[in-house]
């Protein structure tokens, strides 16, 4: 590798060398998506038009269990009836025809096409047809069982007034304790993880308990028996929250460690020498030239390593923390506990997913960049 | 066959105090691997030793126990009539005097260059921040890297970053220099550039033990040579001497190969 005095990139864009389509391949292509569309449109188009028309209870409905005295029984029975609504029905029917038309095309043609882009068409259009058959047969079987009882306690939102603030604080105490449970283990894992690369076994074996200890047993008995052990064994006094809190962090701290370990070993032993060879302790090796760089390699994990404690937050829901300490779950398992209804818990996915989802497209867009080498990372060529 | 192995050339002074840095008897194994069977050496201010031979000879090895990055698992080695293989020994002072240079750089990527030579300068031998700087620019400017000061190793050639870091040893202002193949990474049109800095270090009269496979840098600068060959030292005497008239089969078969 030479000089980079040349730019990074090239603005040139590489020549398209997939070719034409033709008919056939475009008409497959076609077929794909217009499975899904018409699938997707027939089956919101009759849940909007029930959703936004005045009606009553029908006796479908009463007889699929939902009730005119449950509160929100009519959005309930919307629901189910627009889901049997003629629309939605020709629509799936027909959704499945074309998907099974853009398959049975695809699949026996895509070998035949000459060009890449033809063959593109063929294979992609089989692909989403056979999506559509696979999303209508699922609409179909729901429906055909008893969709009145899975709606009336998972799609039921009326009882949800209200609970706007406290989901929002839910919300926000879910990311605290997650931020704070982080934090610390990252604290933790770091240390952990350099007691484990020790060569004395005696330094390596008690950070390896700990780690096999927090890694091999389950959250739910830490966060339980940490609570007990904290307050009644060593007679602190602290918060539930606060308690959750310290075990999270112990929890992160044996996968943070791993993650360090990993990253550390994944530097070249060379940059370890030549740190001690300049006269450089053990202790001034790691921190002015290994962790520095293990630190950017172990960004990404660690970020994973957070969306995946933001959801183990839900455990703490056992742990009697008061009102205004509520995570997302517990917010939602005492809507649930006081009006039988389940479909806070479908509110706290959301709520999950409204946190998460930016989190995650995050960590792909650092991972991307990380791995585009930017400052050289990987040390250079020659 | 090995004839020199156990009876040094005559600017060899074994066991004297005048020796800055002295092997004894080491050898090395790695598990089960004998790389290192037992090889004395002596080196004097102002020595440049090549040692040469057939990959896995242990050169790197030899070169490492000097600073001992390698521990010899038996033998001694001597600096400054220091004992550095008691392990009472503070390596990290006598490593502060022992310069050493790698195959694959290793400079520091998430450091600059400039950084890359102060930071052991500020955090090992304390000097002030601008004491530091001072002295890196001027190492760096010696190695003709001056200009490149603040860039990244990434953004540096393989010659460049060699240069660098050897500034980044001499700095440290060593009393012995250890070269391990450090062109033999490099693509052919930057070797040059890098031996051209190793030729005027020893012209400057720094000690120096040199592990290469540049056959004309070790005949035109070393003033003694070593043949490494399956852990012990084959043959060693003035350079040219050596090249014009090796002693052993050994020898005249590994020039063969290499000329």
């Amino acid at each position: 590798m030479a000089v980079t005095e040349a730019p990074l990139f090239e603005p040139e864009v590489a020549p398209d060398v997939r070719g034409p389509t033709a008919p056939l391949p475009a008409t497959i292509f076609a077929l794909g998506i217009a499975a899904l569309v018409v699938i997707a449109f027939g089956v919101l188009f009759s849940q909007v038009n029930y959703a936004f028309s005045d009606r009553a209870m029908t006796q479908y409905c009463i007889d699929q269990q939902v009730s005119p005295e449950d509160n929100g029984g009519i959005g309930v029975c919307n629901i189910i009836e627009a889901l049997r609504d003629p629309v939605t029905t020709d629509a799936l029917y027909l959704g499945m025809g074309l998907g099974a038309l853009s398959l049975v095309l695809g699949a026996s043609t895509y070998r035949r096409m000459d060009s890449r882009r033809k063959r593109d068409h063929a294979i992609t259009g089989a692909v989403l047809g056979s999506q559509g058959i696979l999303l209508a047969v699922a609409v179909l079987w729901f429906r055909s069982v008893s969709p009145g009882l899975f709606a009336k306690h998972f799609l039921n939102f009326a009882d949800l007034h209200g609970y706007g603030g406290a989901f929002l604080r839910g919300i926000r105490n879910t990311l605290v304790l997650a931020f704070a449970g982080e934090m610390g283990g990252i604290v933790i894992g770091l240390v952990l993880g350099v007691l484990t690369l020790s060569e004395r076994r005696a330094v390596r074996a008690p950070a390896r308990i700990y780690i096999n200890f927090f890694r091999g047993t389950p959250l739910i008995w830490q966060l339980v028996t940490g609570y007990f052990l904290l307050l009644f064994g060593f007679g602190l006094r602290m918060s539930a929250f606060t308690v959750a809190v310290i075990v999270f962090a112990l929890n992160t701290g044996a996968y943070a460690a791993e993650v360090f370990r990993a990253g550390i070993q994944s530097l070249e032993r060379g940059q370890y020498e030549a740190a001690r060879s300049l006269g450089m302790s053990y202790v001034q090796a790691m921190r002015y030239a290994i962790v520095p760089q293990a630190v950017r390699r172990v960004i990404p994990p660690l970020m994973n390593e957070f969306v995946i404690l933001i959801k183990d937050t839900a455990l703490v829901f056992g742990l009697g923390l008061v009102e205004s300490e509520f995570d997302i779950f517990t917010v939602a398992r005492e809507g649930q506990a006081a009006t039988f209804n389940a479909t806070f818990f479908t509110v706290a996915a959301i709520a999950y997913l409204v946190v998460t989802l930016p989190l995650i497209r995050l960590v792909n867009a650092v991972e991307k960049r990380l791995r585009s080498g930017l400052v050289g990372i990987a040390g250079a060529g020659g | 066959m090995i004839v020199a192995a156990e009876d040094p050339s005559p600017s060899v002074s074994r066991g004297s105090e005048t020796s800055l840095v002295r092997l004894e008897g080491v050898h090395k194994w790695f598990g089960n691997l004998h790389v290192l069977k037992g090889v004395d050496l002596a080196m004097q201010q102002r020595d440049v030793v090549v040692v040469i031979g057939p990959s896995g000879g242990g050169k790197s090895t030899l070169l490492r126990c000097v600073s001992l990055l390698e521990v010899p698992t038996l033998g001694k080695v001597w600096f400054e009539g220091r004992d550095i293989t008691d392990v009472r020994t503070d390596l990290n002072e006598v490593r502060t005097h022992i310069g050493i240079v790698f195959q694959s750089y290793n400079l520091f990527p998430h450091m600059t260059a400039l950084r890359n030579v102060t930071v052991a300068l500020e955090r090992v031998l304390k000097l002030s921040s601008d004491e530091a700087h001072d002295r890196a620019m001027d190492q760096l400017a010696r190695v003709g890297m001056g200009n490149k000061a603040g860039a990244h190793p990434g953004q540096l050639s393989g010659g460049q970053q060699q240069r660098v870091a050897i500034a980044r040893a001499l700095a440290m202002k060593p009393k012995v220099m250890l070269f391990d193949e450090v062109t033999s990474a490099l693509d052919p049109e930057l070797v040059g550039e890098v031996l051209e800095v190793m030729i005027r270090l020893a012209g400057d009269g720094m000690t120096m033990m040199v592990v290469t496979h540049e056959m004309g840098f070790a005949r035109e600068v070393g003033t003694r040579m070593l043949f490494l060959d399956e852990g012990r030292v084959g043959e060693q005497g003035e350079p040219r001497e050596m090249f014009y008239r090796p002693q052993t089969d050994r020898l005249r078969q590994f020039f063969a190969k290499v000329l």
